[in-house]
């Protein structure tokens, strides 16, 4: 019996092993850092549908939350490189090996373990003020900081995160002092603001919308290379003169050592998935603007942007190291 | 020792209790806490750091600890405790390990099997037959309901189980 | 709106009524009570799980199929609890407690009935002060900022002191136990990560759930599969499913009470409606007149907790439909739910999308009738698990109950946290701890915590804060009150009714 069993085990095993020739032979895994529902999640769904059908293979999401993040990218940085393991990853993933290295903490991963695959997605941020404040442009704004320095305060979505750094950057750029009130996430973040128990936050453009159209938040300013579609009245941060740029992105990554001819696949699967009109108009709905950029192009962005998240941590510290 | 069973309470009987045990327990666990939290700091009333909350709890817990230790004149003698389930429960645990350790390797519906059966046919020493209707009816029918119907996420096995 | 209120909510239960979105609302309380019994996936589980399945849809069916999850789910959640001694999630600690010890005593029909019926009554009041209040609440919620949070938690924190049966000085060292285990993972105020000795899955701390199916389940399981006598089979019959007219008495007050709890916990942004069982539980204890009978099968011990967490579970919803705010990971996922059908969720949601939300009030009251109906006639089926022997059903349990903690966030930690968990446990029920402060220690630390430094943060440092916005410092003087309350026993040495039972000789 035991031996039958055995037998038939080993004969699957070789079955398993002689399938796999040409890639994709078998579902892929996208594993998406955080819980369902969030940024990472909405964009990698309608993603993993269009690639399953340039693929044909399916394409299965394992959300694999934790630690910010920090949870998912580990375990795809150290998968196999067959490809079959991909990652959806947000810009965070920049951010936590530099908060390790500042902690002494032993690195969840490096960023030399994964390749960049393509950007998705990118959506600069903006700062939004409660309608109380009395100033309405940047510059009343700006002013306002000034008189009061270290009087403000700020909520974010927690230290080190994607609602932190951008203030951090500006903070820094225009030598300005404010309390940073740190919550548990970007929702959290932006109720705390809209109560009044801060002054001000950063919010995604999809975030902070609604809020605005209703009077309950005023837009000041955003880190965008150029204005945002949704907020044509909201000046940047470069039109003002402040060399910071910052935006909430999602692309997809491979283990480092995936072969050049599977990466090649997935790069031809990804530049089709984008121009599918179903993952255009789902990503409409999300509000989450398509910014496809192929491996070469992102690998240069994602550099650029890795640095500047590098600054920007270094600028922030450890917060008792600033007393 | 008054034979077996548990010491009524108010008991007169002299002996370590249970209490005492249990106090010293929880002072250590402070202690250690207490030690490991040196990492942290922890900052001032006005400006709390990273260690500022473990160190009161950890303080508290030990005082907590120490009043248990000194009120458990009342409380049952610790050698007429009955452990006695303590042996299966020793068992049931190792067994779960084994399975959980095997869960992400071979997957849920092999490590469930495996561990059923260990539970059903090894401790409880029931006949073949019941075991491997059990353990395979309560492996592949969890698994269809909640990994195929309501696409939980479960873990598969190198041969797709 | 208030004058169109009605031929608004007619016009919703046109929509609610439709044959079709009545099926999506069926599918999805069984969908819900079925994620809801797993332990571990709660509702917002099983909300998150469906996600993906309503992007197809069309919005107003989307959002009832998940409406409908979720209730279901929230009182799924129950069934386990008071059958097994399994809370699936946190809100269903407290009805573990008494709920089992009903079982125990052959009352496991009646638990769960009053369960049922006490969550119906719950949700529907809920709804109605939803429907009316909505607006308003939601703006007086906002004004709960972090340091309104600190005196809430506080006065959360102090129910301990009714909540267990035993030496107030142990409840007290198990909360501080809990509130330890809360200390587990990144400070989010400095980034630092405490006692996650490189794991980095404790990076984002212990959840509640492995640490609750640990504590009260799997130690249960311990306790009771060593035993030389197996615990006898039940078999009810069809007169014991049914709660005695006595029952139904005892029920109504904690009923009310807890649902009036529950709402305005509900309301609040952030995650402390989880507390609101607690509450419910601590208050329940505190006004009856037998309190000795809580920890030994006290209906009232789980009609109270349960109305509470699904009234909560409502008024999650009024920031959400008025403000367009989430107040906790549910609502936000609830809030995708719309945004993906291209909805833009917020403060114009009523006058934009009629159908949508007055279609969403109508599936609610639909939901909880569906609820009631589809789960009056379970009580029957699942009190029939008893009968099998326990030799076949705890091995079963053991499988459930691992299967259930893997799946809350696919992490082989949770589940390892939850075997120590019931060794842990199962010591604390042989020397007399009680694990319920743990529970509620470990789900306040964190919040607390957090709260304190973020309203320390806001003020500079300075402790005034607490004491100059009129909400906290009614908070603050709220839970002062409590502490008077349980030190009154400690201080006068009158007749509290521990001595009377000899349950706490000391102290």
């Amino acid at each position: 019996m035991t031996r039958i069993l055995i037998g038939a085990l080993l004969a699957l095993a070789a079955l398993h092993v002689h399938a796999q020739d040409a890639y994709p032979s078998r579902p892929i895994t996208l594993i998406v850092p955080f819980p369902p529902g969030g940024v990472a999640d909405i964009t990698a769904r309608p993603t993993a549908v269009a690639l399953e059908k340039a693929l044909k293979q399916p394409v299965v999401i394992a959300n694999r939350p934790g630690a910010g993040g920090a949870v998912g990218n580990s375990l795809v940085a150290n998968a196999k490189p067959d490809g079959y393991t991909l990652l959806m990853a947000l810009s965070s993933i920049s951010v936590i090996p530099e908060a390790d290295k500042l902690f002494d903490r032993k690195p969840a991963y490096t960023l030399d373990q994964v390749i960049p695959i393509a950007l998705i997605s990118a959506d600069p941020t903006i700062l939004v003020v409660h309608p109380s404040l009395p100033a309405k442009s940047f510059k009343e704004f700006l002013a306002l900081a000034k008189s009061k320095s270290g009087q403000m305060s700020y909520s974010t979505s927690g230290i080190y995160g994607a609602l932190h750094m951008p203030m951090e950057m500006f903070l820094h750029a225009a030598n300005l002092k404010m309390r940073a009130v740190h919550t548990n996430g970007g929702g959290p973040a932006i109720t705390i603001l809209l109560g009044g128990h801060v002054e001000m936050t950063v919010g995604g453009p999809a975030a902070v919308a609604s809020h605005v159209k209703a009077g309950r938040l005023r837009p000041i300013v955003g880190w965008g290379a150029k204005r945002h579609e949704a907020f044509p009245q909201v000046p940047t941060f470069k039109e003002m003169g402040y060399d910071i740029e910052y935006y909430i992105w999602a692309g997809m990554f491979a283990p480092r050592g995936t072969p050049e001819p599977v990466m090649k696949t997935l790069r031809d699967a990804v530049r089709k998935a984008v121009d599918d009109p179903e993952f255009k108009s789902m990503m409409v709905k999300i509000d989450s603007p398509i910014q496809y950029l192929d491996a070469p192009e992102f690998a240069k962005y994602w550099a650029a942007d890795a640095k500047r998240l590098a600054e920007a941590v270094k600028a922030v510290g450890r917060v008792e190291d600033q007393k | 020792m008054s034979g077996t069973g548990i010491q009524p309470i108010g008991g007169t009987a002299r002996g370590l209790r249970s209490d005492v045990v249990a106090g010293l327990v929880l002072m250590v666990i402070a202690s250690v806490v207490g030690w490991q939290n040196r990492a942290y700091p922890v900052g001032n009333l006005a400006e709390p750091g990273p260690g500022y909350m473990p160190l009161m709890i950890a303080a508290a817990l030990g005082v907590f600890g120490l009043l248990i230790a000194l009120r458990a004149r009342t409380s049952p003698l610790f050698n007429a405790v009955d452990w006695s389930e303590g042996r299966r429960g020793i068992v049931m645990l190792i067994a779960c390990a084994v399975a959980v350790f095997a869960l992400e390797r071979i997957g849920y519906r092999l490590s469930m099997i495996a561990l059923l059966v260990f539970m059903l046919g090894v401790v409880e020493r029931k006949r073949a037959t019941p075991t491997l209707i059990v353990a395979f009816g309560f492996s592949f029918l969890s698994y269809y309901l909640f990994a195929s119907l309501l696409k939980v996420q479960l873990p598969r096995g190198p041969w797709g189980l | 709106m208030d004058g169109g209120v009605f031929a608004n909510l007619m016009n919703g239960f046109s929509v609610a009524l439709q044959p079709s979105v009545l099926a999506y609302a069926f599918a999805g309380c069984v969908i819900g009570t079925l994620v809801g019994m797993l332990p571990g996936l709660g509702p917002l589980a099983g909300i998150s799980l469906l996600l993906p399945a309503t992007f197809g849809l069309n919005p107003i069916v989307a959002i009832v199929l998940l409406a409908g999850v979720y209730y279901g789910a929230m009182y799924g959640g129950s069934t386990t609890s008071i059958l097994m001694r399994i809370p699936g999630e946190a809100a269903s600690v407290m009805t573990c407690i008494d709920g089992y010890a009903m079982t125990q005593r052959g009352r496991a029909g009646p638990a769960l009935a009053i369960a049922a019926i006490g969550s119906f009554v719950a949700g529907t009041l809920s709804v109605v002060a939803l429907m009316f209040l909505a607006p308003t609440l939601a703006s007086f919620a906002l004004r709960f900022g972090p340091p309104e949070y600190t005196g809430l938690l506080l006065m959360g924190l102090f129910v301990l002191a009714y909540m267990s049966g035993g030496s107030m000085l142990k409840t007290l060292a198990m909360a501080a136990v809990g509130l330890l285990l809360g200390m587990i993972g990144i400070d989010a105020m400095s980034g630092y990560t405490r006692f996650s000795y490189g794991v980095i899955e404790l990076a984002d701390g212990i959840g509640i759930v492995p640490v609750a199916v640990g504590l009260f389940g799997l130690s249960e399981i311990l306790l009771t599969a060593g035993q030389q006598t197996p615990p006898a089979i039940q078999r009810p019959t069809l007169r014991q499913l049914i709660p005695s007219l006595e029952e139904m008495k005892l029920a109504i007050g904690p009923i009310s009470r807890g649902s009036v709890i529950g709402f305005l916990i509900g309301i609040i942004p952030g995650s402390a409606h989880i507390i609101s069982s607690f509450v419910a539980y601590g208050i329940e204890r505190r006004m009856s007149k037998h309190p000795e009978r809580f920890g030994r099968g006290a209906i009232e011990g789980v009609a109270g907790p349960e109305s509470a967490n699904n009234a909560a579970a409502t008024g999650a919803f009024v920031p959400m439909l008025a403000l367009g705010i989430p107040t906790g990971p549910i609502t936000a996922v609830m809030l995708a739910a719309i945004m993906v059908h291209g909805i833009s969720p917020g403060p114009m949601l009523i006058t934009q999308q009629p159908d949508l939300f007055w279609g969403f009030v109508a599936s609610m009251y639909v939901g909880n009738v569906v609820l009631l109906v589809l789960n009056l006639p379970l009580v029957g089926l699942f009190v029939n698990l008893l009968r099998i022997p326990y030799s076949y059903l705890y091995p079963a349990i053991l499988c459930f109950c691992i299967l259930g903690v893997y799946s809350v966030s696919n992490s082989v930690v949770d589940v390892w946290i939850m075997l120590g968990m019931g060794a842990f446990g199962y010591v604390l029920r042989k020397t007399g701890f009680e694990p319920a402060p743990i529970a509620l220690g470990l789900i306040l630390s964190p919040m607390l915590e957090l709260s304190v430094r973020q309203s320390l943060a806001m003020s500079g440092g300075s402790y005034g804060i607490f004491f100059d916005r009129p909400i906290a410092i009614t908070m603050f003087v709220g839970a002062g009150v409590l502490i008077l309350l349980g030190l009154k026993p400690l201080l006068f040495k009158s007749k509290d009714w521990r001595e009377k039972v000899g349950l706490e000789d000391h102290v």
